[in-house]
C-alpha cells in the first residue's frame, strides 16, 4: 500500500469506487504528499466534501474526521466547524457542481468573509455521476451528453470568481501537474484564510468519451496538458488555453474571519465588563 | 368556580423553582432570543426575514457578549447548514425565519436529521403561500414542520408557544429536547407571538438554571447507534480527531455510505423510534373544562388566546365547552382526543392542517368541525358562535371570513 495512504486514509473505504482512469484518487495522493510535508496529522484536519464524483470517492476515505455535505453546502457547513473548531484545518474537496454551480454562493462569501478554509475543486468539467451533462465548467461548444449539438453557455473560471471576491490564495492546476500541485497546495494550507486551487482532471467515461471521443486516460490526459500548454502534440495550437500557477497571493494578509469574530466577542465582553464595574 | 384546567409542561415547575430574575415588557422575539441564550446557545446563523429579524438582531447583540457567534448567512438554506456545522463542531445552535425561508432549510433539516445533529429552528409563520402578507399571521407550516425534509423514514420534534412568557421557557425546552433527542428541534411561532409585547420573567442566574441539558460530547464509536431507539446518547462532535464521518447518505454505525438494505432499516428503525417510542418525553399541552365539555375547542399559538377566553366565556354563558391547545405538535397528541365529543379546530389556514389530524386521532371524524380564517386570529364572537351553533345544532354557522369545509 502507498505510505501516505495507510499513514492518513481509512482502509476500510480504499479503493473508492471511483471509474478506471478517473484522477480523483491521483489528486488526493497529492494532498495527502502535501499534508505530510506541512507535518499535519490526521486530528489536524477535517477533510469535507460534498455530492458527485468528487463528493461520493472521497468521503470517509481521511482517516480523520469527514463531513459529507448536502450538494452545493459544504462551505456553509464549514463556516459553522471553524465557528466552534477554529484551531482546526478544514479541507473542502469538491467537484465543479458544488463549487462553480449549486455552491457558488457559499463559495464566494466564504472567499469574502476570508474564513480558514482551503478548498480544492476537483473539476472533471460536468455532471459526470449522473451519466456527463455539462456543468458551468464545461468549455463552450463541447459535446456532452446535455449538451448533444455542442453546450451552447459560456464556460466560467471559479478562479476569477473567488479572486473576485477577496480570496487570500488562489491556484489553478491540472491532473498532469503533479509537483506544482503539492507546492500550491502546501501554500493553500499555510494561508490563515480562503484558499482556492482548481485542479482540473479527465473523466474518461463521460467526458472523455463524448466530449472529446474517447475513453483512453492517458489521451485525455494529454489533451489536458495541451490545454496548458496552448499547443497540442502536432504543434498546432488549441482552441484556448488553461493558464495554470498561483493566480493570486494574498496569504496571511487580512486576518482569518472567525479571528475577527473572536476579536470582536473579546472587545465586547470587556467594554461589558468595564460598564459593570462602573455602575457597581 | 373557574373551570378545571391543566397545563402540562416543564416550565410549570421551572416557574415555581425559579424566582429571582427579572420582570419586562419584552416582545416573543425577544424571549424567544434569551430563551436560547439561556440554554446555552452559542451560534445563529440566518437570514433577516419578517417576523423573525428581530431574533437576528437580538443575536447579533447578545452572542458576542456570552463569547457566541452571530452568523448572517447568504441565504436560509447556508443559515441552517452553518447551525449543523457549529452543533457538530460542539457549540448550540439556533437559527430563525419565516415561511419563505423555512422551505429552503429542508436540505439542511434532512442532513441534521440523519446525522443526528442538535440544533433549534424558529418558524415565525405568516400567512402565504409564498411571500403573503408579511405582517399577518398563518398557521400554514403545521405538515411542511412534520415532514421538514424529503425522503420519509424520520420523526420530526415540533412545539409551540402561545405567549411571550411560553416562548422563553419553550426555547430553553427545545434546546433540552434537542439535545437529549439529537435532532432539530422545530419552534413554530407566528407573527403575533414573535411581534407582540407582554410581560416577560426572566431569571438572573442562567447558568444556575439546573434544567437545562449541557452539550455532552461522543468520542467513540459508535457514532450512529442504528437499530436502537435510546434517547439521551451524546452527539458526535467534529474536529476532535474522533473519525466520525457525517454525511447525507444511509450510514453505518461508523458513519460510512452503504447501499444495503439491512442499513437502511437499522437507520430509520434509529431515527423513527427515538422518537415515537419516547412519546410520552414529548407532551406539552393545555387544557380546559375537559372533565365535562361536550364541544372542545382546538387551537395553538396566537390563535389560541382568543380561542381559549372564547371557551371561558362560552362557559360563563351555561355551554358545556372545552378547550385544548397542543404545544407539542409533533408526534401529534392523539390521546387529547380519545374521547367522542365535538371538536371545533381553529387554525389560520383555509386549507385545514390541523383539523385532518384531529380528524383522524378523533373516535367520530363527523365531529370533527374545522373553522379556517386566513391573516387574522379568530375573534372571541366568531368561536363564540361556533360554539353555540355546533351545541345546538351540530353545525358551525356560517360566518364571514371562516371556512368550514376541509375536504
Amino acid at each position: 500500500m502507498n505510505p501516505l495512504a495507510k499513514k492518513y486514509l481509512r482502509p476500510s473505504q480504499i479503493p473508492t469506487k471511483a471509474c478506471h482512469g478517473c484522477g480523483i484518487g491521483m489528486i488526493e495522493n497529492w494532498l495527502l504528499q502535501a499534508i505530510d510535508e506541512l507535518g499535519l496529522k490526521q486530528e489536524d484536519v477535517v477533510f469535507g466534501t460534498g455530492i458527485g464524483c468528487v463528493g461520493r470517492q472521497t468521503f470517509a476515505t481521511w482517516g480523520g474526521d469527514n463531513f459529507g455535505a448536502t450538494h452545493g453546502r459544504a462551505l456553509a457547513v464549514a463556516t459553522g466547524i471553524k465557528l466552534a473548531q477554529p484551531e482546526r484545518r478544514i479541507l473542502v474537496v469538491v467537484g465543479d457542481g458544488d463549487a462553480a454551480s449549486i455552491g457558488t454562493s457559499h463559495l464566494i462569501h466564504a472567499a469574502r468573509r476570508n474564513l480558514g478554509v482551503t478548498v480544492i475543486c476537483e473539476d472533471n468539467m460536468g455532471y459526470e455521476s449522473t451519466g456527463g451533462q455539462f456543468s458551468p465548467t464545461t468549455p463552450a461548444g463541447y459535446v456532452t451528453n446535455s449538451s448533444p449539438y455542442g453546450m451552447v453557455e459560456p464556460s466560467f473560471d471559479p478562479c476569477d470568481v473567488v479572486k473576485a471576491a477577496g480570496a487570500t490564495f488562489v491556484a489553478e492546476t491540472t491532473a498532469t501537474q503533479w509537483h506544482q500541485t503539492v507546492k500550491v497546495v502546501k501554500k493553500a494550507l499555510q494561508n490563515d484564510g480562503f484558499s482556492f486551487i482548481h485542479v482540473r482532471f479527465p473523466c474518461n467515461e463521460n467526458f472523455g468519451a463524448y466530449a472529446l471521443g474517447t475513453r483512453d486516460t492517458l489521451k485525455n490526459l494529454e489533451w489536458i496538458y495541451e490545454h496548458t500548454q496552448g499547443r497540442k502534440a502536432d504543434g498546432s495550437e488549441t482552441d484556448f488555453t488553461w493558464e495554470t500557477g498561483i493566480k493570486h497571493d494574498a496569504s496571511n494578509s487580512r486576518p482569518e474571519f472567525t479571528r475577527l469574530l473572536r476579536e470582536m466577542n473579546a472587545r465586547v465582553q470587556s467594554d461589558l465588563a468595564d460598564k459593570m464595574a462602573a455602575r457597581a | 368556580m373557574p373551570p378545571p384546567s391543566e397545563l402540562v409542561a416543564p416550565w410549570v415547575e421551572w416557574e415555581r423553582r425559579v424566582t429571582k430574575g427579572r420582570r419586562l415588557l419584552e416582545a416573543g422575539t425577544f424571549a424567544l432570543t434569551e430563551g436560547a441564550i439561556a440554554a446555552g446557545c452559542r451560534v445563529f446563523a440566518g437570514y433577516p426575514i419578517t417576523p423573525a429579524t428581530d431574533i437576528a438582531e437580538y443575536m447579533s447583540k447578545r452572542l458576542p457578549q456570552v463569547g457566541g457567534y452571530y452568523m448572517q448567512a447568504e441565504d436560509e438554506l447556508a443559515g441552517m447548514h452553518m447551525c449543523a456545522g457549529a452543533s457538530l463542531g460542539g457549540l448550540k445552535a439556533m437559527t430563525a425565519t419565516s415561511g419563505p425561508g423555512y422551505t429552503l432549510m429542508h436540505d439542511a433539516y434532512g442532513w441534521s436529521i440523519t446525522n443526528e445533529i442538535p440544533l433549534v429552528v424558529v418558524d415565525a409563520m405568516r400567512v402565504g403561500p409564498i411571500s403573503g402578507i408579511t405582517g399577518a399571521p398563518g398557521q400554514g407550516e403545521f405538515y411542511i414542520a412534520r415532514y421538514a425534509s424529503h425522503g420519509g423514514n424520520f420523526e420530526t420534534i415540533v412545539l409551540s408557544p402561545s405567549s411571550v412568557q411560553e416562548a422563553f421557557w419553550l426555547t430553553i425546552d427545545a434546546f433540552n429536547l434537542s439535545e437529549r433527542f439529537a435532532t432539530p428541534v422545530t419552534i413554530l411561532t407566528d407573527q403575533v407571538v414573535s411581534d407582540m409585547w407582554e410581560d416577560l420573567f426572566i431569571p438572573d442566574d442562567y447558568a444556575g438554571l439546573d434544567f437545562v441539558v449541557p452539550r455532552r460530547t461522543n468520542l467513540t464509536m459508535p457514532f450512529f447507534p442504528v437499530g436502537s431507539d435510546a434517547i439521551d446518547v451524546p452527539p458526535n462532535i467534529i474536529g476532535r480527531g474522533t473519525g466520525v464521518c457525517v454525511s447525507a447518505y444511509t450510514h453505518t454505525e461508523e458513519g460510512y455510505d452503504i447501499e444495503e438494505m439491512e442499513a437502511q432499516w437499522a437507520q430509520t428503525h434509529r431515527l423513527v423510534n427515538k422518537i415515537r417510542h419516547h412519546r410520552s418525553e414529548l407532551t406539552r399541552y393545555e387544557t380546559v373544562g375537559m372533565d365535562d365539555a361536550d364541544v372542545v375547542a382546538v387551537a395553538y399559538g396566537a390563535d389560541a388566546r382568543t380561542v381559549k377566553t372564547a371557551v371561558l366565556e362560552a362557559r360563563a354563558r351555561g355551554l358545556r365547552a372545552g378547550f385544548v391547545r397542543p404545544i407539542t405538535l409533533w408526534p401529534f397528541l392523539d390521546d387529547l382526543f380519545a374521547v367522542d365529543r365535538h371538536y371545533v379546530v381553529c387554525e389560520l389556514n383555509y386549507d385545514g392542517q390541523l383539523v385532518r389530524e384531529v380528524m383522524r386521532a378523533a373516535p367520530d371524524s363527523r365531529k370533527v368541525h374545522f373553522m379556517g380564517k386566513s391573516a387574522e386570529l379568530h375573534t372571541v364572537g366568531e368561536v363564540l358562535a361556533a360554539l353555540d351553533g355546533v351545541a345546538r345544532t351540530g353545525r358551525i354557522p356560517e360566518l364571514p371570513y371562516i371556512w368550514t369545509e376541509v375536504r
